[in-house]
C-alpha cells in the first residue's frame, strides 16, 4: 500500500471541506465542486492505475499528463466562476451603495 | 387581534397581479398586503401602486425565495405576528389563505403548508415534478419521520417565531424546497400541512419549466439535504429552542 499517504491527504481533504460546510463558515451550494474534486481525488488515491486505463482510454501516452490537464481544467473552471461572481457582486455593491446614498439624502 | 401580513413576491405578473389583489382584499380582508416587487420589467409596480397596496421594489433581481425573505424582514421589522405566502399568479385562492390562517391562530404548529396534494384536490401536474415531490417526501419521512406531502409550496402561513429565524442572513435557502422544511422540523419546529385548493396557472411562465433544470435542480436539493443532515444531525426538541 504505497499510496497510503494519498488516501489520508484526499480524505482529510474531503473531511475539511465537510467540517467547514458543518460550521456554516463555506455554503452549501458553493461546496458542490469541492466535494465533487475530493471523492475524485479519494477514488484516484484509491485506485490510481484507473488513471492509466482512462489516458489508454484517450490515447495519451503518458498517464500523468492526463492527471495534470485534468487538474489545470478544474482550477480554471473555478477561478473563472469566482471572477464571474465577482464581477457581478461588484456590480450589485456599487447598486446597493448609490441606492442607500440615495435614501440617506432623502431622509435629512 | 393578530397582525397578520401576505407576503406576494412578483415577477413580471403584470397580467395576473390585479386580479389576485382584488380577490385577496375581498376574501382576506383580516391581512395587510405586501407585494415585493422583484425588479420586474413590465409593469408590475404600478398596477399594485394603482390597486392601493403597498409595495417593496427590490435595488437588483433578488429571486423568488430572497424576495420572500425580503417581505419575511419587513414583517420582522413592523412586528407582525403572522406571515402568509402568496403567488402572484393566480394559483392560490385567497378564500384558502383565511383556512391557512385559521389553522395558525390555534397556536400548536408553527408552520401551515397549503398542500396540493393532500388530497386529490384536481391539480393535474406534470411527470418530472410528481416524482420529485415524491422523492422529497420520502427523504422528509426517512429524516424526520413526518410525511410532508408538498414542500415546494409557495402557500404557508408562518407565526412570529418562525418569521424571526427566516428574517435573520442565512436562515432562508435560496430554493425553500424539502431541504427547508427538514432543517426546520429538525429544529424542534412544528409543521403542518392543510389541503387547499389551486388553479392552474393563467399566464405567464412558470419557474420550474424543462428538462435540464428540473435534473439539476433535483441533483442540487439532494446534496443540500444531505449537508442540511450534517449540519443538523439531531433532532431537537420543542423545549430546547
Amino acid at each position: 500500500m504505497k499510496n497510503i499517504y494519498f488516501i489520508i491527504l484526499s480524505v482529510i481533504v474531503f473531511i475539511y471541506i465537510v467540517y467547514e460546510v458543518r460550521k456554516k463558515k463555506f455554503s452549501i451550494k458553493e461546496s458542490f465542486w469541492w466535494i465533487v474534486a475530493a471523492m475524485i481525488m479519494i477514488v484516484l488515491s484509491v485506485f490510481p492505475y484507473s488513471i492509466d486505463k482512462f489516458a489508454e482510454f484517450l490515447n495519451i501516452d503518458y498517464p500523468p499528463s492526463l492527471l495534470f490537464i485534468l487538474c489545470i481544467i478544474f482550477l480554471l473552471f473555478i477561478t473563472f466562476r469566482n471572477s464571474k461572481q465577482i464581477s457581478e457582486q461588484q456590480q450589485k455593491i456599487i447598486e446597493l451603495a448609490q441606492e442607500i446614498a440615495i435614501l440617506i439624502e432623502k431622509n435629512k | 387581534m393578530e397582525k397578520v401580513l401576505i407576503v406576494i413576491p412578483a415577477y413580471n405578473e403584470a397580467e395576473n397581479i390585479e386580479k389576485v389583489l382584488k380577490e385577496l382584499k375581498k376574501d382576506a380582508s383580516f391581512a395587510d398586503i405586501l407585494v415585493i416587487n422583484d425588479c420586474s420589467t413590465d409593469n408590475t409596480e404600478e398596477i399594485v401602486k394603482k390597486n392601493g397596496v403597498k409595495c417593496i421594489t427590490g435595488v437588483f433581481n433578488l429571486r423568488y425565495a430572497w424576495a420572500i425573505q425580503t417581505g419575511i424582514k419587513y414583517a420582522y421589522q413592523n412586528d407582525y405576528d403572522y406571515v402568509i405566502q402568496f403567488d402572484a399568479d393566480g394559483q392560490h385562492i385567497a378564500k384558502e389563505a383565511a383556512k391557512l390562517f385559521d389553522v395558525a391562530k390555534k397556536g400548536n404548529y408553527d408552520i401551515i403548508i397549503g398542500s396540493r396534494y393532500l388530497k386529490d384536490m384536481g391539480y393535474p401536474c406534470p411527470f418530472f415534478r410528481r416524482l420529485g415531490t415524491k422523492l422529497f417526501e420520502k427523504m422528509v419521512y426517512l429524516f424526520c419521520k413526518e410525511k410532508i406531502v408538498d414542500p415546494l409550496s409557495g402557500f404557508q402561513c408562518l407565526n412570529k417565531k418562525v418569521i424571526k429565524r427566516y428574517s435573520k442572513m442565512g436562515n432562508y435557502p435560496e430554493f425553500p424546497d424539502a431541504n427547508l422544511v427538514i432543517e426546520m422540523l429538525r429544529s424542534g419546529y412544528k409543521i403542518k400541512e392543510v389541503p387547499v385548493k389551486m388553479r392552474l396557472r393563467e399566464a405567464g411562465e412558470s419557474m420550474h419549466g424543462g428538462i435540464v433544470k428540473p435534473i439539476k435542480y433535483m441533483i442540487n436539493m439532494v446534496y443540500t439535504i444531505v449537508f442540511i443532515i450534517i449540519q443538523n444531525p439531531r433532532r431537537k426538541n420543542k423545549e430546547d429552542l
